[in-house]
């Protein structure tokens, strides 16, 4: 029913924008993306670059491991070097470490309802395993969940592939090109007036990230997103002394080695955001807290030099899970944003199963817990 | 929000930088009853130019006596103002203290050993100084080349002295200065290569105020002593680049109209100086391009105001923020005092403690800037003049040339920050201090803009302070420190919709 004419305009060049592109370019629709600034210029490229089911909600399993089978496969997708490029690295794991009894008994519970869903691949450690695999860990660990599987890659390479790629299968990327009204156009599709000049569409897909809500807006829908500033810090070169990737449970914690020995800090502590001036800023008042739950895991760290944080721009939503699914009443208008902080391992199977959807005419149902109608906030298109 | 959670002022004013400028500021105010802190990197109070002069004028032995002779009267003009600073207890002095985040409402972060926080002011003041004029030029980072001043803090804080062929190249006064004091010191440099000419020494005439003839004097007087002394010296020094193995073993330049080769083993390159904008730039202060200068400098008002470049949804209220000294304009150590003091008059006036800047001062920062356009002329920057070949490294800290930017530049990444983002360059541990002139003027190389060139982005920290460190902050704003986070855990069970609203 939405297979307008086959062709698709894409708001937000991002690394979900450019992986639909790729989808449905390869599918032969017509695409063209717009991005407001240059393509993957905010968190597709600016984030830690994780490639995690642990610990995923697990609404967003099915689709995490498809897109892990994609990630597994990239030079399917991209081309030999450009996958090359993306330093993919799984099988290093990802590990949640448990400091406490509330954090140790939670990585039971996840467990156990885990397996009860009948998913995913996640271990549980003891107070030994945790220890043995990650050196330096603190002796008050007390256990935690390893996804073996799990690794990581470089964010802005991986956008930078992706957006080649869909390139390559025939979508045009328009760059510093501003979306400021949508319309219907009469006899069917989207009449979209930009900075640079109107184009028109059959099917069109918001995927504009911390600015979704606002694309949302211009088609008469009210989507529940919170605009964040996640940051990180970055320490001088250490040894390297650590491969896995270690978040918390109920601390701020996540953190990875990278190559070249330099700890890349997250834990989802946020800034301030500034979207209408497409920037952010870091709060060190806030970076305490990621530093105190390092030094917490890790106490022989305290010496390294913090050298840069930097942060990024993203959307969240109310229940910790993206939008993907056509808007209330518009078939042929998608949102596809507020991933929340964990887009990024996301992003292949995001571009393949919303392009089935358009190409098939259906909502495939691994995008049924995403729908853009779980809020009840009203807007119709 | 309470009117509690505001967290109350450590000072009426904090001061970043000691040296001329922060000296003079800070016996100013606490003279006014104000509440100073000095925060300085350095173990004692000096600033670059009066670097370890206490130590320096206790020391009785020859050699000391030696140095303090080669250094001369304008660094022992330093004592009577450091004694004065030393003088008031009121001034809560703070050496061998970094400052990594300065914010336009007054918070100053700093770090002093393992300890980290932040301190408030009601005014701040940036007295953090100059630096030299990065120059990237073929060779520049091999071992053995070295900038000016860093021999200068070698002599004046290491007392180490170079040994072997020893050459100087580029421009200003003080590469004449520092050839002079080596001489003194029995080290004759093998070469003085400068990048200016006759002919700039003779256009400058046309800038020269009375306030100039003194420091024309002095510096006629540099370049006559090393003349009589049988120094080599060209002038016109182009296409400078340094060779060797492991270090510097030679140099080559064009001088003259020919290409010359000559021994090394000590390069010293020095093409002027220029503010430091660091902490302005991550304060997020305007800046303005100087362009005789070939350098940004903050925005600021003639008593040193400066304005937030900030989106009003960060920092609302008003920008509490002065420079002075070099830091806002180069013109030397009288020039820094002068400055010191009618930035202090204002920031009295500011605090309701005084009528604002006595026309003597102002007389006397006019006076003590006025001979800069005069030097500005007659060494204008030399050896930084043409933007480096490809091959030649722009950005140490992740050896990244000037033709691995050209190439991104070319490719789309039209905006430093995105630039940056694609190359890394300027994430090292400099932060861009000492690449970031150069990218931003390949980037308008390519775009041919021609306003104030944009800058990276400044993010706390500007220098690195230790994990612990920032584990432990202290001074944190409760405002600001209420936790924020992005959930990694999911939560059991979610299978109901949740119907909140956006923010």
């Amino acid at each position: 029913m939405f297979r307008q004419n086959e062709t698709a305009l894409i708001i937000g060049a991002g690394l979900q924008g450019c992986s639909i592109a790729l989808f449905l370019a390869r599918a032969g629709w017509n695409v063209t993306l717009l991005d407001k600034n240059i393509a993957g210029r905010h968190a597709s490229s600016v984030n830690a670059g994780g490639l995690r089911t642990l610990m995923r909600d697990w609404r967003e399993y099915p689709l995490s491991e498809l897109a892990m089978h994609h990630w597994k496969h990239l030079d399917q997708l991209v081309g030999q070097d450009a996958a090359a490029s993306c330093e993919v690295r799984l099988g290093v794991g990802q590990i949640a470490v448990a400091l406490d009894e509330a954090e140790l008994s939670w990585t039971y519970n996840r467990a156990q309802d885990m397996k009860e869903r009948g998913l995913g691949a996640e271990e549980l450690l003891s107070a030994k395993d945790v220890r043995q695999m990650l050196p330096g860990l603190t002796d008050k660990a007390l256990g935690g969940l390893v996804s073996r599987g799990d690794g990581h890659a470089n964010p802005a390479a991986s956008t930078r592939a992706f957006r080649e790629a869909a390139i390559a299968a025939g979508a045009q990327i328009v760059e510093n090109c501003r979306v400021l009204g949508l319309d219907r156009a009469p006899g069917g599709g989207w009449a979209i007036e930009t900075s640079s000049g109107a184009y028109g569409t059959g099917v069109l897909i918001n995927c504009a990230g911390a600015w979704g809500a606002q694309i949302a807006a211009m088609a008469g829908q009210t989507l529940p997103l919170k605009v964040v500033a996640p940051s990180m810090m970055v320490t001088a070169r250490t040894q390297p002394f650590l491969e896995p990737v270690v978040i918390g449970i109920d601390r701020p914690l996540s953190f990875k080695q990278s190559a070249v020995g330099s700890l890349v800090i997250g834990g989802g502590i946020l800034g301030k955001p500034c979207a209408d001036h497409d920037t952010s800023f870091t709060v060190m008042d806030r970076m305490t807290q990621g530093a105190a739950a390092t030094l917490e895991a890790f106490p022989g760290l305290a010496h390294v030099p913090v050298l840069r944080t930097w942060t990024g721009l993203e959307g969240s939503t109310p229940d910790g899970i993206p939008f993907i699914g056509p808007g209330k009443n518009t078939s042929d208008f998608w949102n596809v944003f507020g991933f929340c902080g964990h887009g990024f391992q996301l992003a292949p199977a995001v571009g393949h199963v919303v392009s089935r959807s358009l190409v098939s005419g259906k909502v495939d149902p691994l995008l049924t817990p995403f729908s853009c109608a779980r809020f009840n906030t009203g807007g119709a298109g | 929000m309470t009117q509690d959670n505001i967290p109350p002022y450590d000072a009426d004013v904090i001061i970043v930088g000691c040296g001329p400028a922060g000296m003079t500021a800070a016996v100013e105010l606490v003279q006014a009853g104000c509440s100073v802190i000095v925060l300085d990197m350095q173990p004692t109070p000096g600033g670059q130019i009066f670097r370890n002069l206490e130590a320096n004028l206790r020391d009785s032995s020859p050699s000391g006596q030696t140095l303090l002779d080669a250094l001369g009267p304008a660094y022992k003009a330093g004592a009577e103002l450091i004694q004065r600073f030393r003088t008031f207890r009121g001034i809560d002095y703070r050496p061998q203290t970094t400052v990594w985040e300065v914010r336009p409402d007054g918070t100053v972060g700093w770090l002093q050993g393992i300890n980290a926080g932040y301190v408030r002011g009601r005014q701040v003041l940036l007295a953090h100084g100059a630096m030299e004029r990065p120059v990237p030029f073929p060779g520049w980072t091999l071992p053995g080349v070295m900038t000016a001043g860093a021999v200068q803090t070698l002599l004046k804080a290491g007392h180490l002295k170079p040994t072997g062929n020893v050459v100087l190249a580029g421009t200003g006064p003080l590469l004449l200065l520092l050839a002079n004091q080596l001489h003194q010191l029995g080290i004759k440099p093998a070469l003085i290569g400068r990048t200016d000419r006759f002919a700039d020494a003779l256009s400058g005439v046309s800038h020269l105020r009375p306030g100039g003839l003194l420091p024309l004097i002095k510096g006629l007087g540099w370049v006559a002593r090393l003349k009589a002394a049988g120094v080599k010296s060209v002038t016109g020094l182009k296409d400078l680049a340094a060779h060797g193995h492991r270090k510097v073993e030679a140099i080559s330049f064009t001088a003259n109209g020919r290409q010359q080769t000559q021994a090394c083993d000590l390069l010293i390159v020095h093409d002027g100086i220029v503010p430091s904008i660091d902490i302005p730039n991550s304060a997020g202060l305007r800046l303005q391009w100087d362009e005789a200068n070939a350098s940004w400098r903050p925005d600021t008002t003639f008593d040193g105001q400066t304005a937030s470049s900030l989106p009003p949804e960060l920092y609302a209220g008003r920008c509490v923020i002065r420079v002075t000294g070099d830091a806002r304009r180069i013109g030397g150590a009288d020039a820094a005092m002068a400055h010191g003091r009618l930035a202090a008059q204002s920031i009295l006036a500011d605090l309701g403690r005084g009528t604002g800047p006595c026309s003597k001062a102002v007389r006397s920062v006019r006076k003590s800037l006025s001979v800069r356009p005069f030097l500005d002329a007659v060494f204008p920057p030399g050896l930084s003049r043409a933007l480096p070949e490809n091959d030649t490294i722009v950005c140490r800290c992740e050896e990244l040339t000037a033709g691995n930017l050209r190439e991104k530049i070319r490719s789309g990444f039209r905006n430093m920050d995105a630039l940056r983002g694609e190359t890394r360059c300027g994430m090292g541990p400099c932060q861009g201090r000492s690449c970031m002139v150069t990218a931003a003027r390949l980037l308008q190389e390519h775009t041919h803009a021609t306003a104030c060139p944009p800058t990276f982005r400044g993010r706390p920290p500007i220098r690195p302070i230790p994990l612990g460190a920032i584990a432990n902050l202290s001074g944190l704003d409760p405002r600001a420190t209420i936790r924020l986070t992005l959930e990694d855990k999911p939560e059991h069970g979610v299978e109901e919709t949740v119907d909140v609203p956006a923010e």
